[in-house]
């Protein structure tokens, strides 16, 4: 196969081709046979050879990328006519690409889902062997099925580039990623939620141990997550890691998690919350989760009827809430009730000299707490607002319902289902 | 101060979930052993040799107990579904072999279940030319809607009149003694019909699918160390539980068949005669919506849990409810199963019971395939830890595969020589 590839492109050769394979001596005499390629993770671009797992004659031994000469499909030639044995000791960033890459999945960052390795790809670059890719089609797969002799003809089916592709470290939790890996966080944390869902439970709290690192990641991808996943993973954590992580979250989202912990967990976790998200969350868990109370969340930027525009948006600038609670700015009186709202884009727009008061919408709808899905959702269909603001009895203003909050509720069931066998309904 | 619980409405509604999980896919998985292969099986065991193979159905259910619990271990521990750990662990050569075996295994099953859907409403004279084609098109649209889940309840209800089979046996006043003595005393045979027999209640009993199932299952129930002990107990309890029906099946067959001279079932109305000491005239009614619900749940479950295992082998994008551009094989193959065994099952004159006692005696025969895996993969240190199967477990697990394997080869050499 290296004969005929033109002279400007790499070597490619497939795993399963140098698995199994001889492993010969300098002269050409056969020691053994190739079990495993030894990689290096971490580096910069695709992760090169270290060394071969090999049985030579009925023993493991380990043989360093060093003393090979040449790799082809089927041998492995070495630099030596002599093989010193050695045991292998795994160097904490190395995986073994038939135990631990070859049949098992990985995260394609390139859409964000699980793939399965067929077939793993290496290619001769800078003089010497790396890995470039897997396969992931049934090409691969139907190569490793075939007898060696015709095995060598399939071509690479559907090859995705290692520069997307991170492998799970499998059943070596020594060599798990305790920092975020670059390619994981160039994912949405919605999407970093979906893999984290479609991963088995050790993969799933792999990836989420990946994003220990970003304490703000791990706690919107924690939003993101089904309800059962979350529990799931908040079951292995201690109390203290609990609050640390709600004490990150959006009040609304964290007043629902406490909620899904187990009675005897629920205070101790509250009781270590800092001070003010300890006040928002209890004063959410009060409310029925099923109505406005519930869904909104109790962060906004308001301001007196009396300020002008550049106040407003100064506001805005100081504010350290995610932007998307900041799309609308509310208006109240001196006595904090609810007068109406103004879009960020129209303060924007506005001469900074005028009130908000000339700005604001004329008339705005109100819910009460209580208030179920079907009538914030008719509300806000009829009045187009992505954001409703929640009063109490006395017409102070006590949160905002965002739209999100409500279509995650009302989408169609089978437009929720992703998977299962057994999908919950 | 204790919080406020806001939401009862959140803690009544997980009540509900703990009391549907006692319908958990522990029984829902060794009772869909009860189908329609498997009432024929067990109906033609009884009418054929009376009690004398129960002390097989003992054997068969310590068995089953063992690789359910080995299954539902695996999905606590590992989190991951069984033919995923083939793949895993034994490469993709053997994950592809196993995978023949659970594809040709189910693909029978799939059609005795859509043959069963036949006879069921055959018993009220509908043609299965009329109804076999309506119940796939329903089950297809249930699949391919993604309802499933709320259907599959449906079904399980209407499998309850196999619930008859204990009173109906009781009220044909067995020879007790007689009964007792063929539970403990293990009566053979030398007979090929015997071995078939045999081979294919080892089949329909501890059939590969449900293993599949039920740790896919445990895995998507989200599963934890915690739970280990709850889901090897309910694996255990849903196999005896299966396996108790199975065995009034075949005492009420006995008493009243056997005893009576009729010893081969060739049709669903000589097996719902069965079910007369209870219910009388209303026995074929009975049995005939018993084998309905029994058919509709495993006529629905194959084709998923079979798509499921294809997929998860081979590594294509898998889940119910995905549209079929998102999934072209999972959708497509499933699309397949129904639609093969919907033609099959409307060949005019297709003898009903010998095809369902057949598919049984496949799966009886590739039954060792899946075992042996459930067997290494339950025992591996690096993959169960301290879970693992030990001692004893691990003895038993071993000769259920050594005397499944052995059954296989004896009844393929018998057949192959013709005796």
């Amino acid at each position: 196969m290296p004969a005929i590839a033109p002279v400007d492109a790499p070597e490619v050769l497939h795993l399963s081709l140098v698995l199994g394979g001889t492993l010969r001596d300098a002269e050409g005499a056969r020691l053994g046979r190739v079990d495993d390629l030894i990689v290096r993770l971490g580096g910069a671009g695709y992760p090169p050879i270290t060394g071969f797992l090999t049985t030579v004659a009925g023993r493991r031994s380990y043989v360093p990328a060093e003393r090979v000469a040449t790799v082809t499909p089927g041998a492995v030639t070495l630099t030596k006519a002599k093989l010193d044995l050695r045991p292998f000791a795994r160097r904490p960033d190395e995986v073994l690409l038939k135990h631990d890459v070859l049949d098992h999945q990985l995260i394609n960052v390139e859409g964000a889902r699980l793939v399965r390795a067929n077939e793993v790809e290496l290619a001769r670059l800078d003089g010497w062997w790396r890995v470039v890719g897997v396969d992931t089609g049934a090409r691969g797969g139907l190569r490793r099925l075939l007898p060696k002799a015709l095995a060598g003809r399939i071509a690479t089916g559907d090859f995705v580039d290692w520069a997307s592709l991170e492998p799970f470290s499998g059943d070596l939790p020594a060599m798990r990623l305790r920092v975020l890996h670059p390619k994981l966080a160039k994912l949405h944390p919605a999407q970093i939620a979906d893999l984290v869902e479609a991963a088995s439970r050790d993969e799933g709290e792999e990836i989420m141990q990946a994003l220990g690192g970003d304490e703000r990641l791990e706690a919107d991808v924690f939003e993101e997550l089904d309800p059962r996943r979350r529990l799931e993973l908040l079951a292995e954590r201690t109390d203290a890691e609990v609050a640390e992580l709600l004490a990150r979250m959006a009040p609304d989202d964290a007043a629902d998690l406490v909620a899904d912990l187990d009675e005897g967990r629920r205070e101790a976790v509250v009781e270590l919350l800092p001070e003010g998200a300890r006040r928002k969350v209890r004063a959410l868990l009060g409310f029925d989760p099923a109505a406005a109370g519930g869904l909104m969340s109790p962060d906004f930027v308001s301001v007196y009827r009396q300020a002008t525009v550049a106040e407003a948006l100064d506001r805005v600038r100081r504010s350290r809430l995610p932007d998307e609670v900041l799309a609308t700015i509310w208006v109240m009186d001196a006595r904090h009730r609810f007068l109406g709202a103004v879009p960020l884009a129209t303060l924007v727009r506005a001469d900074p000299e005028a009130g908000v008061v000339d700005l604001e919408v004329a008339y705005l709808p109100r819910l009460r707490p209580d208030a179920d899905f079907e009538e914030i959702a008719r509300l806000m269909a009829d009045f187009n607002l992505t954001a409703a603001a929640v009063v109490d009895d006395a017409e102070r203003m006590i949160g905002v319902v965002t739209v999100d909050d409500v279509l995650e509720v009302l989408l169609p069931k089978g437009w929720r289902r992703r998977f299962g066998l057994l999908g919950e309904d | 101060m204790r919080l406020q619980v806001r939401g009862r409405l959140r803690s009544r509604r997980s009540r509900v979930i703990v009391l549907i999980g006692l319908l958990g896919p522990g029984l829902i998985a060794a009772n869909a052993g009860n189908d329609a292969g498997g009432i024929a099986t067990y109906s033609e065991v009884g009418a054929k040799y009376g009690y004398t193979l129960l002390w097989a159905m003992l054997l068969i259910t310590l068995s089953l107990a063992l690789t359910q619990r080995s299954a539902a271990r695996m999905g606590v521990v590992t989190g991951k579904g069984l033919s995923e750990l083939i793949r895993e662990r034994y490469g993709i050569r053997w994950s592809a072999f196993a995978t023949l075996c659970v594809l040709v295994g189910n693909f029978g099953i799939c059609i005795s279940d859509f043959v069963g859907v036949g006879a069921a409403l055959g018993l009220a004279g509908v043609p299965a030319q009329v109804s076999v084609p309506i119940a796939a098109l329903g089950i297809w649209l249930i699949i391919v809607r993604g309802s499933y889940r709320s259907a599959e309840r449906v079904f399980i209800w209407l499998t309850i009149p196999f619930f008859a089979y204990p009173i109906a046996a009781i009220l044909a006043h067995p020879d007790w003694g007689e009964v007792g003595h063929a539970l403990i005393v293990p009566q053979v045979h030398s007979s090929p019909t015997f071995l078939l027999l045999f081979v294919a209640m080892a089949g329909t009993t501890i059939t590969p699918y449900m293993q599949l199932y039920l740790q896919s299952a445990v895995v998507e129930r989200g599963a934890t160390e915690e739970d280990l002990k709850n889901e090897s107990r309910e694996a255990v309890g849903g196999a005896i539980f299966a396996d108790l029906i199975a065995v009034f099946i075949i005492i009420a067959t006995g008493a009243t068949l056997y005893v009576g001279g009729i010893h081969s079932i060739g049709s669903a109305a000589d097996a719902a005669k069965a079910l007369e000491p209870f219910a009388g005239q209303y026995a074929e009614l009975l049995f005939g919506i018993g084998l309905l619900g029994a058919s509709l749940l495993a006529a629905a479950i194959l084709p998923i849990a079979t798509s499921y295992v294809v997929a998860e082998s081979l590594g294509f994008e898998k889940g119910i409810g995905r549209r079929s551009e998102e999934a072209p094989v999972f959708m497509g193959l499933i699309t397949a199963m129904i639609v093969v065994a919907t033609i099959i099952a409307m060949v005019p004159g297709v003898p009903v019971i010998a095809l369902l006692i057949g598919v049984q005696v496949v799966n009886g025969l590739l039954l060792p395939v899946n075992l042996f895996f459930i067997w290494r993969l339950a025992r591996n240190e690096e993959l169960m830890g301290e879970h693992r199967n030990r001692g004893p477990v691990d003895w038993l697990t071993a000769a259920t595969v050594a005397i499944t394997s052995a059954l296989s080869l004896i009844l393929v050499m018998v057949t192959v020589s013709g005796l």
